[in-house]
């Protein structure tokens, strides 16, 4: 189950950080990117490879 | 970058139209079916049958004292206005109750985050960037304003110094300590912190305040431009409420201010029947639908607040509606012998001709079946006596020249008026059966 939420996380990074580029104009959107990379950031914290995946 | 959102900021006039006619039709079906108060007020509307403005003017508008009687029913202590799961709620928020119970309301994260986004742009207008380093001289307790400008300044980048706990002094000693450059404040809450200071031999414009943004008090003008003076710095005002948000704020024209479009839909009504939306220069009352909170959806909201409505365009190249002028509460506007009076005027006149008056009250009183309209002024203690009779009948004279009525002007020792730190009270109507604000 970790595992299947660390690649869900991975995938919102990877989306907001596009996301990000796309806002470089409006500062909005910019800004709203980076608090959506916040959480991601909390949410990948929170969930470290415990070992315990493959097992 | 200019805009904080130049899709948003710059749409065609007709497109936000069509964005928040859809918008409103959103709120509306979500409120009717999640509160208690508009499933029964709204019980004959269809929502999705709306196809124009004309129509939304038929749906009734909302005010203080039915929010205050939906309150009475559960979930305590928000009742019918409550739009989500009270478990949803993350802080509890209230009016100030100038006018009588206070309105408590209910903020979802999700909702607050919506109300921050529109702050935003209020900030950003005014000129606000990550640069900055805003210091906020009140402690906010349970009342809104200062959360949002807190929120908000956090959002845009800028670096927040809350200054609750701390009595005026302390604050200027805080603002020279952390080289604020930034501030935010009541006006005459910016007027005493300059008075503050001048007594402690500091000069205000040696602060370093380079932007100040003001709220919570209609801003004449001249105070304004008095504050630019005194701090030597850009001063922004805007308008909002507790219960509708923060709806409106000024571009870098200082021309009037903007509405946060496509947040709210503003319609400015004619104040005898509500009704009519008025042409543009003519005086009406914001009615207020804030198009995305959810966790307290209210819609038509009658905010009282008297505004003249402003032009469709702005040499800043944003198309949101504008207002020219906030002219007051209707709750402050009197008949006083018949005319029309608003106690802004007063203030106008004063800040813009009488530097010589650092603080003033205006009080009505009825004597032997007449009106009688005093004003107190407390003047600089740096005028000399051989002036204060000229300054005296020069303030009667403006003040009937501007008013239309007769003044009974009392010159007040220095400091014998009350200071405020949040909302001034400087005009009491003592007449029977008159409201005393």
């Amino acid at each position: 189950m970790n595992e299947q939420i660390r690649k869900e996380i991975e995938r919102l990074e990877e989306s907001a950080i596009r996301l990000r580029t796309l806002g470089q104009e409006n500062p909005a959107i910019l800004k709203n990117a980076e608090i959506i990379l916040t959480f991601i950031y909390i949410l990948k914290f929170i969930t470290p490879i415990t070992g315990k995946e493959g097992s | 970058m200019k805009y904080w959102n130049p899709t948003l900021e710059t749409l065609p006039r007709k497109r936000l139209d069509e964005i928040e006619l859809d918008y409103f039709k959103n709120i509306l079906s979500y409120a009717k079916a999640h509160t208690l108060l508009y499933r029964e007020k709204l019980k004959d509307v269809a929502p999705h049958d709306i196809k124009t403005f004309d129509e939304i003017k038929k749906i009734p508008l909302t005010d203080k004292e039915e929010l205050r009687r939906y309150q009475e029913n559960p979930p305590y202590p928000y009742g019918g206005i409550l739009g989500v799961d009270i478990e949803k709620i993350t802080t509890f928020r209230q009016t100030s109750g100038t006018t009588g119970k206070p309105v408590y309301v209910p903020e979802s994260y999700e909702s607050w985050q919506w109300r921050i986004e529109a702050w935003c742009h209020i900030l950003y207008m005014a000129g606000f960037r990550p640069h900055h380093r805003i210091f906020l001289p009140f402690g906010y307790n349970v009342y809104v304003a200062f959360w949002e400008a807190h929120y908000a300044s956090e959002k845009l980048g800028c670096e927040l110094i809350p200054g609750g706990a701390l009595d005026t002094k302390g604050r200027i000693h805080k603002v020279i300590e952390t080289r604020a450059n930034g501030m935010m404040n009541t006006p005459t809450y910016g007027l005493h912190i300059a008075e503050e200071a001048k007594k402690m031999g500091i000069e205000p414009a040696s602060l370093g305040i380079e932007r100040m943004l003001c709220a919570g008090e209609p801003m004449p003008s001249a105070t304004r431009l008095k504050l630019e003076e005194i701090y030597r710095c850009d001063v922004y005002d805007h308008i909002g409420g507790t219960e509708p948000c923060a709806w409106a704020g000024m571009c870098e024209t200082k021309d009037g201010m903007h509405i946060i479009e496509p947040f709210f839909l503003v319609e400015i009504l004619d104040r005898e029947t509500l009704q009519r939306e008025v042409e543009e220069g003519e005086i009406g009352v914001a009615v207020v639908t804030p198009l995305g909170r959810r966790s307290f959806p209210l819609i038509r909201f009658n905010t009282k607040d008297l505004v003249v409505k402003g032009e469709g365009s702005c040499s800043c190249g944003r198309t949101s509606g504008k207002i020219k002028e906030v002219v007051g509460r209707t709750d402050d506007l009197r008949k006083v012998r018949g005319v029309l009076f608003s106690p802004k005027t007063v203030e106008e006149v004063i800040r813009k001709e009488f530097q010589e008056v650092e603080e003033f009250e205006i009080i009505v009183e009825r004597r032997s079946l007449m009106d009688v309209i005093l004003l107190r002024a407390e003047v600089s203690p740096q005028l000399p006596l051989g002036s204060i009779e000229q300054t005296r009948a020069r303030l009667a004279e403006s003040l009937k020249i501007a008013t239309n009525l007769s003044f009974i002007v009392i010159i007040e020792p220095p400091g014998s008026l009350p200071r405020y730190m949040l909302k001034a009270k400087r005009f009491r109507d003592m007449r029977e059966g008159e409201k005393n604000e």
